[in-house]
């Protein structure tokens, strides 16, 4: 698969960052610094692993980038925009860009595969023609085409994360947020799941994955960023889940 | 916009029957607040025609002097019917006076003494109806200051209490309709609540992908009207299915009131239509809200 192309086609600039968090605290109304000082930025095509400890501010830092919440101080800027500056009409159309995975899939439990794909367009108000091949599309991306018509319950845990990151991906988003998406699944079907994010980034889609799977971060030698306590205390490409040495 | 309106209200549908235990709950908890709403809302109104038909009784009554000229009668007649607080009036002759006597003691089983009387000792009379009880003292003491009226007859303090009472029924009939009113309001939007609730989920996605406010609200604002609409329509069916029976139960006690069949029905129609479209529009936007403000 050539690198250099997003599913959407358009071209990817490593240089330019499609994610930068400056000097960025959030503190909540109970007086808790959740994130402290944190300084990231994320160029286009970036593959990132955030690791931590329960509490260390993954979570949180999730939420700022799809402006669930917004930063104390500094600045959080997605694709050229400023979250904290953003109109509230306009959050939707930032949400579009990001493409968001879960560690419990959230998968609409009446809805057939195909239709929690195409849900996603629906309720942008995407037009029905452009739909149905869109749907088409990330189904066979993520080697779904078969099991379309079928509800969630009747699929393992590997098929719902992978109807899920479909969903993700119809959008043709600038950048995959994946919360702990293995976090539910065994071993070998979460080196299934990673495939398929490692695929979905040759294609040029950034991929920011927060996760405990240690056994995955030390092999696959991506950046990693490791939050302690709200801090980012290490960011290194091709680092393990624990500091070298 | 259209296409926009088309797709809400087919996701209003689809919403309704893919959670239809929920949706039949929520219309079912309509259907029953909006016959609790109109059932109080007739009584109210057969409640308020008896009052008006007690009311229509009270009335000022002018004994006249003997041998008054006929000009001077019609002259006070046509007075007191350009009054604006006067419904009308009807002249009691002497003779007239005497026979409503005569009936009345018959009436009560009593001998008729009036044979033994030389002459005829009632006085003739003007009987005033009023629009409303409470403009009794006016018209009463514009009578009393009339030459040819011998006595205007005191029911003052009888008038006053009727209508502190009348009053009163009128103004506690208002306020429990309002109490239940807001039952209902509560309830209704809880009960909707509770439905939108139960598709946090769903709510919870569409914001996750990049839905708009108005691509989240507007199928649940539709949903809602469906199930108000729906609850509605089964209401008027259980009303108009128990309307033969209950006014056949009831004839002999409405013929007597000033009770208007056809307009109650069509303020019962507006209002179950009105209250079900409403409640559900209103409950679905407050359950909505809720997500939408982050």
């Amino acid at each position: 698969m050539p690198r250099g192309n997003r599913a959407g086609g358009a071209m990817v600039d490593p240089r330019r960052p499609v994610l930068v968090l400056n000097d960025v605290t959030k503190t909540y109304p109970n007086g808790r610094d959740a994130l402290k000082d944190v300084d990231l930025v994320v160029p286009e095509g970036d593959f990132v692993f955030l690791v931590g400890a329960s509490g260390a501010g993954k979570s949180t830092l999730m939420k700022l980038l799809i402006r669930d919440e917004l930063a104390t101080q500094g600045t959080v800027t997605l694709d050229g925009d400023d979250l904290a500056r953003l109109p509230r009409r306009k959050v939707p159309h930032v949400r579009r860009k990001i493409g968001i995975v879960f560690q419990d899939f959230k998968l609409l439990p009446t809805k057939t595969v195909r239709e929690n794909i195409a849900f996603a367009l629906e309720v942008t108000g995407t037009s029905r023609r452009r739909i149905k091949p869109a749907v088409n599309r990330v189904l066979a991306l993520v080697g779904l085409t078969e099991q379309a018509e079928q509800y969630p319950k009747q699929l393992s845990g590997g098929e719902q994360q992978r109807t899920a990151i479909a969903r993700a991906l119809v959008h043709d988003p600038r950048i995959v947020i994946a919360d702990e998406p293995t976090g539910n699944l065994d071993p070998l079907i979460s080196w299934e799941i990673l495939q398929l994010l490692l695929r979905i980034n040759e294609l040029g889609v950034t991929v920011l994955m927060a996760t405990h799977d240690a056994d995955i971060v030390t092999a696959l030698r991506k950046r990693v960023v490791a939050l302690e306590e709200g801090r980012v205390i290490r960011d290194e490409v091709g680092g393990g889940y624990h500091r070298a040495g | 916009m259209l296409s926009f309106f088309l797709f809400s209200i087919s996701r209003a549908w689809q919403g309704f029957w893919r959670n239809a235990a929920m949706s039949l709950a929520a219309t079912a908890t309509m259907t029953l607040m909006l016959l609790l709403l109109s059932s109080f809302w007739i009584v109210q109104a057969g409640f308020l025609a008896s009052l008006s038909y007690v009311e229509d009784k009270v009335g000022v009554v002018a004994d006249l002097d003997d041998n008054i000229r006929q000009s001077a009668l019609t002259d006070l007649q046509a007075r007191l019917a350009a009054m604006p607080e006067v419904r009308a009036v009807e002249y009691v002759s002497k003779e007239e006076a005497l026979r409503r006597y005569r009936e009345q003691r018959s009436a009560q089983g009593q001998d008729d003494l009036t044979p033994f009387l030389n002459d005829n000792p009632l006085p003739a009379s003007l009987e005033v109806k009023l629009r409303r009880p409470a403009d009794y003292r006016t018209v009463a003491e514009f009578l009393g200051a009339e030459p040819i009226v011998a006595k205007v007859q005191n029911i003052e303090d009888t008038t006053d209490r009727l209508v502190s009472l009348t009053n009163f029924l009128r103004t506690f009939g208002v306020l429990l309709l309002a109490v239940i009113g807001s039952i209902v309001l509560f309830i209704v939007i809880n009960t909707i609540r509770l439905a939108v609730l139960g598709r946090a989920e769903e709510i919870e996605v569409m914001r996750l992908v990049g839905a708009s406010d108005a691509f989240i609200r507007w199928p649940f604002v539709f949903e809602g009207a469906l199930v108000g609409l729906l609850g509605a329509a089964i209401s008027l069916g259980v009303l108009v299915g128990a309307a033969e029976p209950l006014s056949r139960f009831m004839v002999g006690f409405f013929s007597i009131l000033p009770i208007n069949v056809g307009s109650i029905s069509r303020d019962v129609t507006i209002l179950v239509l009105g209250s079900g479209l409403g409640l559900g529009v209103i409950g679905a936007w407050v359950s909505v809200r809720t997500y939408l403000i982050r």
